[in-house]
């Protein structure tokens, strides 16, 4: 194991407060993404 | 090459090794070897993670996948930011606190050495057939401009690889990560550039965006499900999530990119980071694939892309069977070229009619073309080349040497190279990480010097570049090389990420049944894989699925046959 001096923080994130808000962002920025493409696959072929 | 592209290929990499090993002074501990002293912040981790996987593979061959099948390459990173998220609220923590080296190391913790054991050696021969094939991308660059034998050339930057990594450690590697990352970049913007700039005067970007659609190779997005279709919506997010659970979550390659963070949340970070760009970046790359099918349908596209077949199958004891092919693709690509500039010249004068008469034309035009491929791609096949071969990985190179100007030449392969050293450097740490600590630290000498554990990890790191140099060959067969690696990680990923699945929320799932779970989840996998045609992204699910059950099934039995009797 490495040594103890590494004692690990699970700090807060540094925007949204709280992780599940950062989850969230990160899931709503995914959906936005599919239908992104989905309107580039539409518009060009 | 040209002079000014030797120059800026050799000082590209000069400058990246001697940033690399300036970053990584000091590693002279197992610790700082291995973990970088756990003092990486978020964004070079982040930037390491994607540079990883970035690698030449992902340069030369997602390009030319586009060029082929379209851009529905893209859907296979859908699943990926779920997986992040899943993984940053569960293993980043759990595998932080428990303070390993590897990721393997906290399954003895929670189950048994033998589960750890299993575990390591699953991924030692995943990662290591996995590694022979970033060594073979490179191989085929040079092959294409110097004509040098794969195999020597693989060996060249396989022992300077080895150098490389002994030397630095993980602080080295995740350094020349960040560099090379944004030299890729810059290096993809250089070439989307170049590419548009090429195109004829009167095909504007949105022409060029219309025929690459029309022609199918905008394909971004595709919702019909099928469980033998490699790429649609589905298998992206459901397999594709487990895909990269497995990868992110169980592969010690990426784990110990997140375990060097100076923080739980800096790992987090870097993850979700990861996440949010990846997408993007590889829509970007796809897109410059499907820019260079554009560009070639203005040029006369070769039939083959690999110079050394298509000057092969042209010797005149062979024209009898090349020259009918030959001519049909040749008329094929003149109607598909008049075509298109019918289109454009609609588009222009604003009559749909006359735009939907030359897109029938050229979508028909377009069919001819591929088929007149295929058949070419037979005949190489059926008169000594590579059996099932495919010219998949040679078309984005074609394109940049024989079109780019004096100097992105040399910027384009220093990328590819660099990226390639990168990556493999990174498995390399990895397997001799996953060698040393559970394997022989665990098993053979327990309580030796820090000193004794640095020489070792350094001895392994050596062995796994020769291995690596040794199978790289594997990839020659295997099409395109960024399916390979994808359908040889999903062989062995989903059983790895059921066996974590069961440490991490099964709580009354034992050691004995983890390993047997673990046993049956490969034999399910290659079940799949010999006697079925699913697609490979469902691999991972089939495996985890089946870990998990079997897991929990054999627990339950054994804990029962281990309960006293009352009567």
């Amino acid at each position: 194991m490495p040594p103890d001096a590494h004692e690990m923080r699970d700090e807060p994130p540094p925007f949204l407060g709280r992780w599940p808000r950062v989850y969230a962002a990160v899931i709503i920025y995914l959906g936005l993404l599919i239908a992104l493409c989905y309107i580039f696959t539409r518009a060009f072929s | 090459m040209r002079p000014l592209d030797w120059v800026v290929l050799v000082g590209s990499l000069v400058s990246i090794i001697a940033y690399g090993l300036y970053r990584g002074r000091g590693s002279n501990t197992v610790d700082r070897y291995l973990l970088a002293g756990k003092s990486m912040p978020w964004y070079a981790m982040a930037l390491s993670i994607m540079a990883t996987q970035a690698s030449a593979i992902t340069f030369i061959s997602t390009t030319g996948q586009s060029y082929v099948d379209g851009m529905r390459f893209v859907q296979f990173y859908f699943g990926m930011p779920l997986a992040m998220v899943v993984l940053s609220a569960t293993a980043v923590p759990i595998f932080h606190r428990a303070k390993v080296y590897t990721a393997y190391e906290y399954l003895e913790n929670r189950f048994d050495a033998k589960t750890r054991a299993l575990a390591s050696v699953i991924f030692l021969m995943q990662r290591g057939l996995s590694v022979g094939l970033t060594f073979y991308a490179p191989a085929i660059v040079l092959s294409v401009i110097f004509g040098w034998p794969d195999r020597l050339t693989t060996l060249i930057i396989g022992v300077t690889v080895v150098i490389y990594t002994v030397t630095g450690g993980i602080r080295t590697i995740t350094w020349t990560d960040v560099q090379q990352m944004l030299i890729i970049l810059f290096g993809l913007l250089v070439a989307l550039v170049m590419i548009l700039w090429m195109l004829p005067r009167q095909v504007s970007i949105l022409d060029a965006i219309h025929l690459a659609g029309a022609a199918g190779k905008l394909n971004a997005v595709t919702f019909h499900f099928d469980w033998n279709d490699r790429y649609n919506l589905w298998s992206g997010l459901i397999g594709g999530m487990f895909l990269a659970l497995s990868y992110f979550g169980c592969d010690q390659s990426q784990v110990q990119r997140y375990l060097t963070g100076k923080s739980i949340a800096q790992s987090k970070l870097s993850l979700l980071f990861t996440a949010m760009a990846k997408i993007p970046m590889q829509f970007f790359i796809l897109f410059i694939g499907a820019m260079v099918f554009v560009f070639y349908i203005f040029e006369p596209a070769p039939m083959v892309f690999q110079r050394a077949e298509y000057e092969r199958i042209q010797r005149p004891e062979m024209r009898a069977r090349y020259d009918p092919i030959a001519a049909r693709y040749q008329d094929a690509i003149a109607r598909r070229k008049t075509e298109a500039l019918a289109i454009v010249e609609a588009r222009h004068a604003h009559d749909p009619r006359a735009e939907n008469e030359a897109m029938f034309r050229y979508r028909s035009a377009q069919r001819d073309v591929d088929t007149a491929r295929l058949e070419g791609a037979h005949l190489v096949a059926a008169t000594g080349g590579e059996k099932g071969f495919r010219d998949t990985n040679y078309i984005f190179l074609s394109f940049v040497t024989r079109y780019l100007p004096a100097g992105i030449v040399g910027l384009v392969i220093a990328v590819i190279l660099a990226a390639t050293m990168s990556s493999s450097s990174g498995e390399i740490n990895s397997l001799a990480t996953v060698s040393v600590v559970d394997i022989y630290k665990r098993h053979f000498r327990k309580d030796a010097s820090d000193r004794h554990y640095l020489a070792a990890s350094r001895l392994a790191t050596a062995f796994w570049g020769a291995y690596a140099v040794a199978f790289s060959g594997f990839g020659k067969n295997l099409g395109s090389l960024i399916e390979a690696v994808n359908i040889v990680g999903s062989l062995f990923y989903g059983s790895l990420l059921g066996v974590f699945v069961l440490a991490f929320f099964f709580k009354r799932v034992t050691g004995t049944g983890a390993f047997v779970g673990l046993l049956a989840g490969e034999a399910a996998i290659f079940a799949a894989f010999l006697f079925t045609g699913i697609s490979f992204l469902w691999y991972n699910v089939i495996g985890c699925v089946v870990v998990i059950a079997a897991g929990m099934a054999v627990s339950y039995a054994t804990r029962r046959r281990a309960l006293p009797l009352t009567i």
